[in-house]
């Protein structure tokens, strides 16, 4: 039961940004194409390790830490729970998102000279988004005798969580040395769904002179939770094995969705460069297994109320409850949409350099910057408000095959977060690892968030 | 041949990245020790009796009436009470003393319980009577959540004939204070 409460409080802790200001625009990771499908990205043909082409994870909360509720320094537990509910906002969220590449692939047509490229794979993904319900919380933790006349607001109440795999299928061009552009169609089979972000309501306790009884208490209520493909869940007879069916259903008898990336490159001049791209721009719609139940209405409660008439009203608190708040339960397909994010980045090289070390049998000059620098933007769709994040970042050339990009990121979780991220190829392999918030790194269960991403891949170019 | 320095140098950057995570002592055990005590209030009865209704010849006459009263079927709420209290609020603006009688009733229509408030008569001040909070524990407590309804006996002491143009209410406000643990 408790950890079930606790649960249900602080899963916030383990939650994932979408952001990815690492990967972007980071284009010896042929994985950047999918932040931005009209990256300047080329190759003869690439595919990713099987399984380990693109893991990422990505810890963090707007609010609070893991730290600051299981340290282990002696302050009892409870109260560390008080003080992170106590910090917390309704307006702290909790993103998160995880993602792993089950294949993906790609490979140039046309001849030699084209630069046209299709790209293609299927990973999963995992999404879930909450406001830290901080009414309801205060509300569990202590009850309603210190908050008379406060309205605990039901709205405090919104997340959606989604487990879907997607099928994607990519095409990218280099129209000419100065621009690139991309776009990719989605497949998304939703294995699971819930949302819940259009609640209202209030409870209210409250000492009002003029009323015949001591408080006015009114819970009122306008609740909504929909969900997909977990309904068979909850019934006494299922009996299976729940991750078993979720990826079952994920990969192969999900609720189908269809969406789109689109994104371009332009060298407004050989050293300035613009990108922009739009990601999950999409739906999902939800017809599997689908269960909306809602909680409507307002009621209030006044006690036992004798009137001495010899009247024989039966007063029953809990049949009461349930008629001026029904639960019901509604079987209407739904339309759920992706969470859409948009990037868009400028960047300026520097330091010309001519790869020396290789003999340029062509005649050609294939010079290079060794350095770059810029901004990122970045925007996320989200019940209420979008989020936003802003990064300034520097790459750097240190061998002709391994790259190193930093970043500096402001965003509703952090003011410091610092990125590291490393792209290197051996042959033809391809190795990344981009860690996040490397700060936080000196003591991890401090941080507010952190991520990391990394994989391999097997690229080919033309042979010189 | 070029590949030699790179892999070293790209593992080594990599081993860094492993060996920069360090993390404090967590102790996740102390889920176990998760306790929430939450206070909850709520009201418990009212009424208001005009004396007009209360019709009798100045002699002692009982008014009874007995209220569902179900919230202790609720297991969640009933396993984790661990301490109630009610407070009683009276109001008299009858010219008439009044005894006025809670019982708790079982399912059975038994009296598990009986609070009894003395309420004097009107003397044309206002005569608002808090009395001592009623506090259920132990085994007080156990009787408490068998509770299934409550009884209110109204009993009037003899004094002035009261009838239809009798003024004056007697009133009655009370709530009841829940001590929850949940663990």
């Amino acid at each position: 039961m408790r950890k079930a409460i606790l649960l249900c409080l602080f899963f916030p802790i383990f939650c994932f940004a979408q952001n990815r200001e690492l990967l972007y625009n980071f284009t010896s990771i042929p994985q950047s194409s999918l932040v931005n499908p009209g990256a300047d990205v080329s190759y003869k043909y690439y595919f990713g390790f099987p399984v380990l082409s693109g893991i990422s994870a990505n810890i963090g909360s707007s609010s609070f830490s893991a730290y600051d509720l299981f340290s282990d320094d002696g302050v009892d537990f409870n109260q560390k729970v008080r003080n992170v509910v106590n910090k917390s906002s309704s307006r702290d969220k909790v993103v998160t998102n995880q993602q792993l590449e089950i294949f993906s692939g790609g490979f140039r047509i046309g001849g030699r000279e084209s630069r046209s490229y299709i790209s293609f794979g299927l990973y999963q993904e995992f999404d879930f988004f909450m406001f830290v319900p901080k009414d309801l919380a205060l509300l569990a933790l202590n009850g309603n005798r210190d908050y008379i006349g406060k309205s605990f607001n039901l709205g405090d109440l919104s997340m959606k969580a989604e487990v879907l795999s997607v099928f994607h299928v990519g095409f990218h061009k280099k129209l000419n040395d100065k621009f690139v552009y991309g776009g990719r169609a989605k497949i998304y089979s939703s294995g699971a769904n819930a949302t819940s972000t259009k609640n209202s309501g209030y409870i209210y306790t409250g000492e009002e002179p003029g009323t015949p009884n001591l408080y006015s208490q009114v819970i009122s209520s306008n609740l909504e939770l929909k969900t997909s493909g977990l309904s068979r869940f909850t019934k006494d007879e299922y009996e299976g094995n729940v991750v078993r069916d979720i990826a079952n259903n994920t990969f192969f008898n999900g609720s189908l969705g269809f969406g789109i990336d689109a994104g371009i490159t332009y060298y407004i001049k050989d050293n300035l460069q613009f990108t922009a791209s739009v990601i999950d721009l999409g739906f999902v719609r939800q017809t599997k297994d689908i269960e909306t139940l809602t909680y409507k209405g307002i009621y209030r409660y006044n006690g036992a109320n004798p009137d001495f008439m010899g009247t024989d009203d039966p007063e029953n608190v809990f049949d009461e409850f349930d008629k001026a708040i029904p639960r019901d339960t509604l079987y209407n397909k739904y339309t759920t949409w992706r969470p859409t994010k948009l990037y868009s980045s400028i960047e300026y090289s520097f330091g010309e350099a001519r790869p020396d070390d290789e003999c340029n049998c062509h005649g050609k000059v294939n010079k290079y910057y060794k350095n770059a620098a810029g901004v990122q933007v970045f925007a996320m769709s989200a019940p209420r408000t979008p989020l936003f994040a802003i990064t300034a970042f520097y790459r750097r050339n240190i061998f002709k095959k391994l790259d190193f990009k930093a970043t500096y990121t402001l965003d509703t979780f952090s003011n410091k977060n610092v990125g590291l991220g490393l792209a290197g190829t051996i042959g033809p392999v391809n190795i990344y690892a981009l860690v996040n918030n490397v700060l936080e790194y000196k003591d991890i269960s401090k941080a507010s968030s952190a991520a990391f991403q990394l994989g391999i891949n097997f690229v080919f170019q033309d042979k010189e | 041949m070029r590949s030699s320095p790179i892999n070293k140098i790209s593992s080594l950057l990599f081993c860094v990245f492993l060996l920069f995570s360090c993390s404090s002592d967590l102790n996740f055990d102390q889920v176990n020790d998760f306790k929430i005590e939450p206070v909850f209030v709520a009201n418990l009865a009212y009424f208001n009796i005009p004396a007009n209704r209360l019709i009798d010849d100045g002699g002692t006459n009982v008014y009874p009436d007995v209220r569902d009263f179900d919230v202790f079927k609720e297991k969640f709420f009933t396993e984790r009470l661990k301490k109630a209290e009610f407070d009683f609020e009276v109001e008299n603006n009858i010219n008439r003393a009044f005894v006025l009688n809670m019982l708790l009733l079982n399912d059975q229509n038994e009296v598990l319980q009986t609070i009894s408030f003395t309420v004097p008569s009107y003397k044309g001040t206002p005569n608002v009577i808090k009395y001592p909070t009623e506090v259920f524990e132990n085994a007080r407590l156990d009787l408490l959540k068998q509770t299934q309804k409550i009884g209110f006996v109204v009993v009037i002491a003899s004094g002035p004939p009261l009838n239809s143009q009798s003024e004056g209410n007697l009133k009655l406000r009370s709530s009841a204070t829940a001590y929850l643990v949940i663990e």
